[in-house]
This record gives structure tokens, sequence and C-alpha cells, in this order.
């Protein structure tokens, strides 16, 4: 259970994040949405503490995790796991490295310095991989994969963290429309296998279609929380003042993405 | 996760487990071969802890000599050695940047394209680059005699070879689409280097000619030592009669005056990379 309490995050005179509560149950995937700037990316950041929060407390599975430090923090971080827009791999290393880094928070600090990875964990890394259609691009190196595929290595890297929960900030806006949905697909099996999904989608008709919950955001405060069948059409122009169609593409635009590029699954 | 499918991983990707026993052999041997030369150099040219501590006790010395920095009753010689570095500096370095630009395109593959020209050239380069500029300055102090004329043209000649390399590689860098087009509107040959080539490659040249100024300002002291004129001269000569609060100071005002290019070069170079 993620439990976040009036969380709340300025940068200078601006608030990004202003007083956001939930309640996030254990194993479910919830699609986080919003305009350009209304804190999705701010909220995700602050639950793995790339971001520090002003006000409020995250409180996972009764632990306070605000207040972490040092080695805590590092393990929680492995916990929560991030899924990046950019996929943020190590572009010149080879992929089972990039899955390999994220075991590194589980073993020794000095054979990690010189890449000592036991078989145990390389073969780890493979079948990850191997779950993507992946094992075979293996000893390739990062930068000589497609967006989608690189994106599918962030997961696999994420698994390798054995998260409780995964965060992923925009994982399919940079990507076309059939690796969106390969990205998507995969997310929703990970959650079927019982961890639980915080995703942030500019697009509204693959957050209806993947998640069991929508939480609207707008200029920080949570301005619906609900199943997907309540975030109506009408529902929509009423916390955001214009109508659906207006909202995909603004929010496709503020993300670099063509607007509505992902059909029903 | 059981032992088998780690073998079975193991007989699918093999190299995913890390070098292979032939490799890590190979690599051991090279590491053994570079730490060997590494302790021989050491042992070669006798360097022991002692040694080394005495070293830093003389230093030492010499640094306490230093305090306070002192400009000496000859003053305006060092601002004159000084200027005159910075104008050696300024002579040579502008001199072969000019001279690199046209031996640069000749020396660019995409511009000189019969390689056995262009081979020939680049070699003669080489050469140049080869020697190192105190050997042409002591080359041109005997040709030309004392004095910062030498100093200029050891600068001028050392740096025609790296910059028209470096020229050459900027230039072959750039992108061909754009010549492309001025060649489409149908300029010529020559108009299409002009205005094709030239305005990407300008900042780079621009860039690389202030940063040889600001090396060669520093270079340019030592040229001093073997008689090709600038400060140089005024801190070998305080050294040779340990007048050490006199080369403090001089070394004080070379680091401010290297500092002063380095900034105003940042700013231009900044300026010419944004227009």
């Amino acid at each position: 259970m993620l439990e976040i309490e009036r969380l709340t995050r300025r940068f200078g005179t601006k608030t990004a994040v202003d007083g956001v509560s939930l309640k996030i149950p254990a194993g479910q995937m919830v699609g986080v949405i919003g305009r350009s700037g209304a804190g999705k990316s701010t909220l995700l950041r602050m639950i793995n503490r790339l971001t520090e929060p002003s006000e409020g407390r995250i409180i996972f599975d009764g632990q306070d995790v605000t207040q972490l430090k040092g080695r805590a923090l590092r393990d929680w971080r492995m916990r929560s796991a991030m899924i990046f827009q950019q996929f943020n791999l190590v572009q010149r290393l080879d992929v089972l490295t990039n899955v390999l880094v994220g075991r590194l928070n589980q073993r020794p600090m000095l054979s990690s310095m010189f890449k000592m990875f036991t078989a145990e964990e390389r073969a780890m890394a493979l079948t990850a991989l191997d779950r993507f259609d992946l094992a075979e691009a293996a000893l390739q190196r990062a930068d000589t994969l497609s967006g989608g595929q690189q994106q599918r290595v962030a997961i696999a890297r994420a698994l390798m963290q054995n998260p409780r929960l995964i965060l992923a900030d925009e994982p399919i806006a940079s990507l076309d429309p059939r690796n969106s949905k390969i990205v998507m697909d995969a997310l929703r099996d990970v959650n079927r296998d019982g961890l639980t999904v915080l995703v942030n989608l500019h697009d509204l008709t693959t957050a209806r279609s993947y998640c069991d919950r929508i939480v609207a955001l707008n200029a920080g405060r949570v301005v619906f929380d609900g199943p997907p069948a309540e975030l109506t059409a009408a529902r929509i122009r009423e916390v955001y003042g214009v109508s659906e169609e207006e909202f995909a593409e603004e929010a496709a635009l503020a993300v670099g993405a063509t607007p509505q590029q992902l059909a029903v699954a | 996760m059981s032992d088998s499918s780690i073998n079975l991983w193991r007989a699918r990707m093999p190299a995913a487990f890390g070098p292979g026993p032939m490799q890590r052999g190979l690599r051991f041997l090279g590491l053994a071969l570079f730490l060997a030369w590494f302790i021989g150099t050491l042992w070669y040219f006798d360097f022991s802890p002692t040694r080394l501590w005495n070293g830093l006790g003389g230093l030492g010395k010499i640094i306490v000599l230093m305090i306070p920095p002192s400009p000496g009753e000859l003053w305006i010689e060092i601002m004159k050695g000084m200027a005159e570095s910075v104008a050696m500096a300024f002579l040579g370095t502008f001199l072969a940047a000019l001279v690199a630009i046209p031996l640069g395109f000749m020396g660019a593959r995409n511009i000189v394209t019969v390689t056995l020209l262009r081979f020939s050239f680049r070699r003669v380069l080489d050469g140049m680059r080869g020697v190192d500029q105190l050997i042409w300055a002591l080359a041109f102090v005997r040709a030309v005699g004392l004095g910062p004329l030498a100093g200029v043209l050891a600068i001028f000649i050392s740096d025609i070879g790296i910059l028209a390399k470096v020229y050459a590689e900027a230039i072959e860098n750039a992108e061909k689409r754009q010549a492309e087009g001025v060649t489409a509107a149908g300029g010529g040959r020559l108009l299409g280097v002009r205005f094709g080539l030239l305005p990407q490659v300008a900042p780079v040249m621009l860039a690389q000619a202030l940063y040889f100024f600001e090396s060669n300002t520093r270079s340019a002291s030592i040229l001093g030592v073997v008689g090709a004129g600038g400060i140089g001269l005024q801190i070998a000569e305080r050294i040779r009669v340990r007048h050490w609060d006199e080369v403090a100071f001089i070394i004080i005002l070379m680091i401010i005056t290297v500092a002063a290019i380095d900034w105003i070069s940042g700013r231009i170079r900044r300026r010419l990379i944004n227009a």
C-alpha cells in the first residue's frame, strides 16, 4: 500500500505539486494524466525521491519514505523502479550491462566497479531480456537499438531491481504506435505479476484501456480520481475546461508525440 | 535461479558470461607487459622515495625564497619581455592560421580527391608536426639570429602542421548536403566550397586558432630560454642568478596573462558558436 499525504513541491514561487493525497493499494495499475506542467513528472519523481518534496509524506507499507537517507534511500529506490520517457540507458554500454545495472544495489561494491557479475546474475539478466524478445541483442551497445527496444531494455532493468512498485514517466511518448503497444502490454504483464504500476500518460485512450484507476492532475492538484469508466468526455470538459480532443492534442504536443497514437489494445 | 537454467543460457550465449579462457589469458598477458614496462621505467630512472623526498625539500626551499614575489629593479624589462611573448604568440599563430586554411582544404579528402596528391601532402604536414617547436626555435636562432623573429618563425612553422591537420579534419566532417545545395543552384566548385563548406568550418577554424594563441603564449615563454626572445629570456637569467623572488613575480605575471587571454578567447568562442 502506497499512501501519499498532502505531498507538495514548490520550484521557487511556482507550485508544481500542490497537496496531493492518494492511497494506492498493492497491485493496482494507476494512470496519471494531465496537461503539460500539471505536475505528473514531479509527483512520480518525488515517490522515487529523485525530486525532494517540499511538504507532505509518502508512506509505503507503513514506512515513511520521505525520511529515508543513505543506504535506506537507495534500497527504497531499488524497490520503486523508474522508467523514463527517454529510457535513460547508458548508450555506450552493452544491453546486458545496462540490465545488470538493476542489480547494483544488491551486490558488493568492489566487484561491481570491475563489472564482475556472477554467472547467475548474467543468466537472470538474459532471462529478463528474453521476456521481451531481446536476449539476442544482449551484447549490442544500447545505442544500436530502436526506441521501442531501448524502452523494453529499461523495463528489464527495472525488473532486475526486484521492485514492489514501477513508476513509469511517459514511457511511450517517444515511441511509435506499435512499440507503444508492446511497452504498455509489458507494463500490464508486470502489473499482473503483482507489482503496483504508476504510469504518467499523455494519451487518454491508452490510460482508459490499460489502467484500473485514473488520477487526473491540474495545476498540481488532483481533479479526478476514479475508474476509467467515470472519466467521460463530459467529465474531462468539467475538470479541464476543454474538450477531450483539445486536451489530447495539447497533452501530446507537450511531450512531443503525435496525438491519439494508440488504438484500443 | 537453478544451475541448469544458468548452464542453458551459457550454452546459448557464451559471450554474455564474460571473456573466455583465451581472451582472459591475452588480457592477463597485456596487463603483465604493461606493468613490467611501468615498473621497468621507474627502476631505470631510479625513482626512489628518498630521492623524491629530498627533491621535494629542495623545491620547498625554492618556494620559501620566492616569498614575497618582487618585480626587482629591472621590472620594465620583465614587462617588455611579457609583451614580446604575447606579440610573438599572436604573430606566429595568426600567420600559421592563415596559411593553414588553404593547406587544410588541400589535405581534406572531400576537396582533393586525388589520393596520391593528398597522401603526400599530408605526410609533409606530418613532418612539420613531428619536429617539436623547441627544435624549430633552436634551428631558427642559428638561421636568423637571437631574438623574437626566431620565436615567431618557430611557432609559425610548427603550428602550420597541426592547424592544417585539424582544419582538414573539420572540413572532412562538414555536411556534404549544404555544399550540394550551392552546386545545384549553379555555383561552381570554388563557390560551392566558399558558400557550402566555409560557413560550416569557419567557426571551428577560428576557435582552434584562438586555442592555439592561448597555448602559444605559454610556450612562447619557453622559446625565450633558447634565445628566441620574449619573457623566457628574463626568467632564465633570473634562475641562473637565483633571484627566486623575481622568478615568482614573472610566473604570476604569466599566469595572469594566460588567464586573461583564456577569458577573452573563451568569450569570443562562445559568441562564434551561438552566432
